[in-house]
Parts: structure tokens; sequence; C-alpha cells
């Protein structure tokens, strides 16, 4: 037993600390990791022909570009198509996230770990939302367009597909992240399957399913917008058009408008986020 | 109290029967050879240290743990033969309550009392609340009424207090008509309080509702003043079964010795 101080130690007491066998493995993985990083962005560099010598080479030939875009045509004869064509992408972005979710429910809960009925099912409905995942919505679009013909419904179409894939993909995940002890709680109780998704999965992970579904029409709004670039309607379609006909004031009254749309989407959405996170 | 009052106990039927429960995880052996009834009308606490094998043993009973050997008899029906649909029938005699509540927090106390009885609803009546039928949302009330809670059946259960919760949970199971009420460490997570009022509404449902409850609990003294009978379990194993009256301090410390925790 020491005696208690009158005051505090002058001088802090110090300890030898052991030393960590594990250290010297740790600085090793350290390295090769950094090794094989450098090593993957010299073959990249290599294989995509980064040189940005060449960019600066080239300055004159975008400075002829955007003096032709400059200023851009805000008359009404462009304006107004522009507006409108605007409003389409919206459409498109929009029934292309709403009418997703059906089968976007339907798929996650079958491929979700803790939901799903079989382990058959479960491969099954995970390899439905991988492969619609891995088809990019513009190689949908393309496909849609030789079925419905060229123009903004078969821009809903693709994004319906690619949007499952993507968004049956994310709830099944926050599915199986949420707390499974309301599931297990009725089944205990004698609840069937379909009835404990429906009353302690599906409740529980509401928040999360509605904030990735606006995430999810953010990005959808702006991809309907590279849809258009392939014939599926919607602003994009003159974008492209003003850009083949080197109408570049055009174009740049177009990217104006497109701008303005997604600056007012991405803040609405993060509004009624931020209100259901409180 | 009232456990003193029943020096002499009316004829109780047995509701859960256990003989020679043993279960192992891994090569580890949790509970070796546990036997013991719990009878209508009455509340038996079980106590043990961490790892003991309580919850285990009332998981086994829930079939949320396949027991490895044993038998298990639910109000007069052994489970051991029973298969898929009269299993579950059997089942649903008894009804679960859990430490950490597992009620869905967005949904109002009465919604989650309803859900009790989902096991009596068609699937396609139950796929949202709305649909309930009128007879199943007024039984749920009158559970909620049962534990105090009528008042606050339309509340959202995450704006209820931890206790109020766990009693929501009680006529959880009330909804489901159970008559043997399984509690595993219900009170662990609540004030003292709280807690003193979840276990006297058990005590209460035992005892006036001839429920047959088995509550896991961490304090011995919440046994002492509500439970009928005391069951202590030792690494997987019984070593006592006694009235809560008679339990000792020796009995006590034998079950929470501390060289005895690295069995852990």
């Amino acid at each position: 037993m020491s005696t208690p101080l009158d005051t505090p130690r002058a001088t802090p007491r110090r300890m030898p600390v052991p030393r960590d066998p594990r250290r010297r493995w740790r600085t090793g993985s350290l390295a090769a990791a950094v090794v094989v990083v450098v090593v993957l962005h010299v073959l990249a560099f290599e294989g995509t022909e980064f040189r940005p010598a060449r960019l600066i080479e080239g300055w004159e030939g975008m400075a002829r570009f955007l003096a032709e875009a400059f200023p851009p045509d805000l008359s009404w004869e462009v304006l107004g198509p522009s507006l409108e064509a605007t409003v389409v992408t919206l459409w498109i972005g929009l029934l292309g996230t709403t009418l997703s979710v059906p089968f976007a429910i339907l798929l996650a809960v079958l491929g979700a770990r803790t939901t799903s009925p079989h382990p058959l099912v479960y491969q099954a409905a995970r390899s439905v939302l991988s492969f619609f995942r891995a088809v990019p919505d513009i190689v949908f679009a393309l496909i849609f367009v030789t079925a419905v013909g060229l123009g903004p419904f078969a821009g809903v179409l693709a994004l319906i597909c690619h949007n499952t894939g993507v968004m049956g993909k994310l709830w099944a995940e926050s599915m199986e992240e949420i707390d499974q002890g309301p599931q297990e709680a009725l089944r205990t109780a004698g609840a069937n399957r379909t009835q404990q998704v429906a009353h302690a999965t599906l409740p529980m992970v509401v928040p999360q399913f509605v904030g990735l579904l606006l995430y999810r029409f953010d990005v959808n709004v702006r991809s309907s917008l590279v849809l258009g670039l392939v014939g599926a309607g919607g602003i994009g379609l003159l974008i492209n058009q003003s850009i083949k006909s080197f109408q570049f004031d055009e174009m740049l009254t177009h990217i104006i408008v497109v701008l303005v749309l997604i600056v007012v989407v991405d803040q609405v959405s993060a509004l009624v986020r931020r209100r259901l996170a409180a | 109290m009232s456990s003193l009052t029943m020096a002499a106990p009316i004829l109780q039927t047995t509701a859960l029967s256990v003989r020679g429960l043993t279960k192992r995880y891994g090569g580890r052996t949790v509970l070796s050879g546990v036997d013991f009834d719990v009878r209508y009308g009455e509340l038996v606490a079980f106590l043990g240290a961490n790892g003991s094998g309580k919850s285990t043993t009332l998981k086994c009973v829930m079939g949320l743990a396949e027991p490895d050997d044993g038998g298990i008899t639910l109000d007069g029906a052994a489970l051991g033969p029973l298969r898929g649909g009269q299993l579950q029938a059997a089942r649903r005699q008894a009804a679960m309550i859990f430490q950490k509540i597992h009620l869905v927090p967005r949904r109002s106390a009465l919604d989650n009392v309803c859900a009790g009885a989902l096991n009596r609803i068609p699937t396609s009546r139950s796929l949202i609340p709305a649909l309930f039928p009128r007879e199943i949302r007024e039984e749920a009330m009158a559970c909620l009424d049962r534990v105090g809670l009528a008042d606050r059946a339309l509340d959202k259960v995450s704006q209820l207090s931890g206790g109020q919760q766990q009693r929501v949970a009680v006529a959880r199971a009330l909804c489901q008509r159970a008559t043997i009420v399984l509690a595993d460490e219900p009170v662990s997570a609540l004030d003292p309080h709280a807690a003193e009022r979840v276990m006297a509404l058990l005590h209460d449902l035992a005892h006036s509702e001839n429920l047959a409850v088995a509550a896991v609990l961490h304090q011995p003294d919440l046994a002492r003043r509500h439970a009928d009978r005391a069951i202590g379990l030792l690494g997987g194993r019984m070593v006592f079964d006694t009235p809560t009256r008679d339990l000792t301090g020796a009995q006590l410390d034998e079950l929470y010795q501390p060289d005895r925790m690295d069995l852990t």
C-alpha cells in the first residue's frame, strides 16, 4: 500500500510498450498493396492513352467549339422545345423509377437471405437482379427502340429494367442489414413468411427504401438524358440533334435547361430525404 | 406477497414439461439432461450465470434452437413426433417475450399487438394492418387494456418507454392466445421501476389468468419477489428447483461463483 501523495507526481510514470509481433507483417502487406495499386494505375494510363500533352496541344479546337456555343440561343424557337423535351425527360425518369417498384420489391424479398423462402429461389432472384443490373440502360433502350420505335416509351421501358436490377439489390441488402428480431418474434407467434415480411421486415425498412428510391429517381432522371442520345426521347435527343447539325449555341441552351432540372431534382430529393431522417 | 399466500396450491396441471434436454454447439455441451415442469398458474424463474444455458433452454422450447436430445411437452402435446403444421399448432400455445422486445417501432402499439394474432388471420386479410378484421382489433385493444396501455394504443411504439414497449410485447403474447409465456431476460434492459412493473404483470397473468410463465432473470431478488419457483442452472446442468421462499444465499452463491464463470 502506497501512502497517498499530497500533490500529483512531478514526473508521469512510464512503461515500455511491448513489441507487436504483427507489426513487420503489417508493414510488408501495406507496402505490397501500394505497389499493386501503382502498377494497376500505370497499366490504366497505358490502356486509356492518357496523354495530357495532347489536351494542351489541341486547346484551339476546344476554344473554337466553345466560342461557337456562346452565347446560347435563348430564342423561344429553341427554348420552347427545350423545356418541353426536358419535361419529357423528367417523366421518363419518374415512370422508370415508380414502375420498377413492384418488380424491385418482389425480387428484393426473394433475393434477401433473411426473407427468401428457399436458397434456390434466393440464387435465382439474385441472378435476375444481376442480369438487369449488368446490362446498361442504354443497351435496354436500343433493344426497346427496335420493338416500340424511337421515342420516350422505349426510354421508360429501359429504365424500368435497369432500375429493377439496381433498386432490387439495394433493397435486398437493406433488408438483410436490419434487426431480424421482429421477424423472429412473429415467426415464434406462428405468422407465415408473407406475414412476417409484411408486418416486420417491410415496415422496419421503410425509411431506407424511400431514401434509396429518391436517390434512384435522381440517378434515373440523369440517365434518361443519355437515353435520349440513342433515340429514346427527351432532351437528350435534342442535344444529339444540335451537335450533329453543328448548332452549338442551341446545344448550350439545352444543357443549361438540363442543368436547372438536375439541380431542382437534386434539391427536392435531398429535402425529402432530410425530412425522412428527422 | 401473494407468493406466500399460495401455501396450499390448488391442483395445477402441467403446461410445459422438459425431460433430459441436451444441446451441444460444436463440441461444447451447453445443456445436459435438464428436467423441469412449469404448471399453469405459476411463474418460474430461471437463474444462472452467463452461458449457464438458461436462454438456450427457452430457445429449444420455442424451436429457435434444435435440441440434440430430450423431450418437450407443451400443453400435453409431446413435440418430438410432430412435424410441419402440427408442430406449429402445438408451439402456438407458447409465446416468447424477448430482452430486446422486438416490436416494430414505426407501427402503432395496436398494430403490433394485432400481429400476435397473425396465425389466425388468412394471409389475404393480413397484408396491411388496415385489412385486419375488426374482431382482431378489438381483441388486441382488450389485450392492451390488460397490460394497462389502452390509452396508448394508437401511439407509435417508438414513442413509448422501454417498460411500456415490453408490456406491449406481453399484450402481443396475449393476443396470440398463448397459454404458456416464455420470457428471455424480459427486464434486463429496463430501469428498476419498469422492471418491477413488468414482473408484477407477468406474476399477475400467471395467478389471475392461469397462464404458465417461465422467465429467465438476471436479478435473484426479482425472482424472490415475483416468482413462485426458481430453477438454477450451472454449466448446462440444473442445480436446484425450489420454491422461491426457500431459496438460500448459498444456492445463489453456487450459481454465480466467479471461478465458474470461465466455463463460458
